[in-house]
């Protein structure tokens, strides 16, 4: 796993590249959330360079998604590559979290 | 282990005892050091004999009887953890090298420097604790990886072995854990005259997984034999174990009712991947998805069914991601290709041939790379 992350005003977009899988999934989510700053608002994940997601990585989004919605602040994940767009429709995950197609379309949405 | 160490002193020097009892008397004072003395190895493996309490030994090496380099060797019969440090005259390598060969941890020279024996003790009783400490993780490392393996077996004696035997129906199922303990299962069993099938990924492996996977298979059963309609059932799984999740687990899950009589098989799919259809005739073609998401993570999920019917010697196979997302030594998946072929233009005989394919050439496959998600093919064909 690896992560970049830029922050402009409230918005926080993180980048993760890599695998995420039963292995790493603990880290993935510790890393991630230790990105946050109290002041983001939105926080958008962009995926573009993510190259498989097990269903413990969905587990730990998952969390990451629901910490988040009950500190009223919105996250949205974005630039899934077919593969790991796969796995967000067919687990149903899509319907769960906000998917959109780039960073830009999430800023909007 | 008490707070005070006991250092063994033996030396035939009787002047050594006022001496050291003189200049470590603030350790002793305040409980840190308790020290005995003996006169030659002899004396000295009698007392450790008799307090296994004695953490360390201070030896001298030319004394009556038992000389310090045999004590040395005597050691590790009276107690493996014992630390010893030994005296010797200054300059005199070979009885230090030989003394370190036979295991001696640390040694001084004479006379004895007071300050350089004080660090001396200090070190080597620092050493002893950590590797007391690393003996007991060990321990409580050993009898986890025994808890483990219980679970892991309780687990595996869960999943069927012995499938329904009914005119029109053969059934063939399979899962081997990556892990001890893994986080996928299926189920059959008789519903009247139907037969209810069950292939189910639970997120993450481990523990909490299985005992995830525990409550899911008892909430899927015990609904199974409530209705019959399989979106109606995990709609009801889905209520059950959506209500208290606070670990976010979730589980995905295809949940099929096979008729024997009739061949109509009526499936619904909760964010699993769809069933692969094998017809008599080796076309190979993937089942359509159904409405739906993984179990346990949303309330109110609606999920609908799709039915098709089984011709004589026509095949559906149930799988998890492990078989598809099996990887090999290069970093390539199995995938839904490679599955296919498995089967294209060669329609399996049994069910228990089609199941057996699967897991030879997932084996193949993956060769000498691990094994990094449980695998579960389960099979049903119409005879």
């Amino acid at each position: 796993m690896e992560f970049s992350h830029d922050r402009s005003g409230d918005t926080l977009v993180v980048n993760a590249s890599g695998r995420v899988d039963g292995s790493n999934a603990s880290d993935f989510l510790e890393s991630l959330q230790g990105m946050f700053d109290p002041g983001d608002q939105r926080i958008i994940l962009d995926l573009g360079g993510l190259e498989y997601i097990s269903s413990a990585g969905l587990r730990v989004l998952l969390m990451a998604a629901q910490n988040l919605d009950k500190q009223n602040k919105s996250f949205s994940i974005c630039s899934l590559t077919e593969a790991v767009g796969d796995v967000f429709r067919i687990s149903g995950f899509d319907q769960i979290i906000n998917v959109f197609p780039s960073v830009e379309d999430a800023k909007q949405g | 282990m008490t707070d005070t160490y006991k250092i063994l002193v033996v030396d035939d020097e009787p002047d050594l005892e006022p001496l050291i009892l003189q200049r470590m008397r603030r350790q002793i004072r305040s409980n840190e050091y308790e020290f005995v003395f003996a006169r030659d190895g002899l004396d000295a493996l009698e007392k450790l004999n008799a307090d296994s309490t004695i953490d360390m030994v201070l030896s001298d090496i030319n004394m009556p009887k038992m000389d310090g380099l045999t004590l040395l060797q005597q050691l590790p019969d009276v107690d493996p953890n014992l630390r010893a440090v030994i005296v010797s005259a200054y300059g005199d390598m070979d009885n230090i090298r030989t003394a370190m060969n036979r295991g001696a941890f640390d040694f001084v020279t004479k006379p004895i420097d007071f300050d350089d024996l004080k660090i001396t003790i200090s070190r080597t009783l620092e050493h002893l604790a950590e590797w007391r400490e690393a003996l007991s993780s060990r321990d409580q490392l050993v009898a986890l990886q025994n808890e483990l393996s219980i679970a892991s077996q309780l687990q595996q004696s869960i999943l069927p072995t012995i499938p329904p035997v009914t005119e029109g129906c053969e059934v063939s199922a399979n899962m081997e854990p990556a892990r001890n303990v893994g986080g996928d299962f299926y189920d059959y069993f008789r519903l009247d005259n139907q037969i209810g099938l069950v292939v189910a990924d639970v997120s993450d492996k481990g523990i909490p997984a299985s005992m995830f996977m525990m409550s899911s298979r008892t909430a899927l059963k015990g609904a199974a034999i409530g209705v019959r309609d399989p979106e109606k059932v995990l709609t009801e799984v889905n209520s059950q174990l959506q209500q208290d999740n606070p670990t976010f687990m979730f589980v995905t899950l295809i949940y099929a009712l096979y008729n024997p009589e009739t061949g109509l098989l009526t499936y619904s799919i909760a964010g699993h991947d769809p069933p692969m259809l094998v017809s008599a005739d080796g076309t190979v073609t993937e089942l359509p998805l159904t409405k739906g998401i993984a179990v346990g993570i949303a309330a109110d999920v609606v999920y609908t069914q799709e039915s098709v019917t089984l011709e004589p010697g026509d095949t559906v196979v149930l799988y998890t991601d492990g078989v598809t997302e099996a990887m090999n030594a290069d970093n390539q998946q199995f995938g839904m290709d490679r599955l296919a072929e498995v089967f294209a233009g060669n329609s399996p005989e049994s069910a228990t041939s089609a199941n057996e394919a699967v897991f030879e050439r997932v084996r193949i496959f993956a060769g000498d790379a691990p094994q990094s998600d449980d695998i579960t093919c389960l099979t049903l064909r119409r005879p």
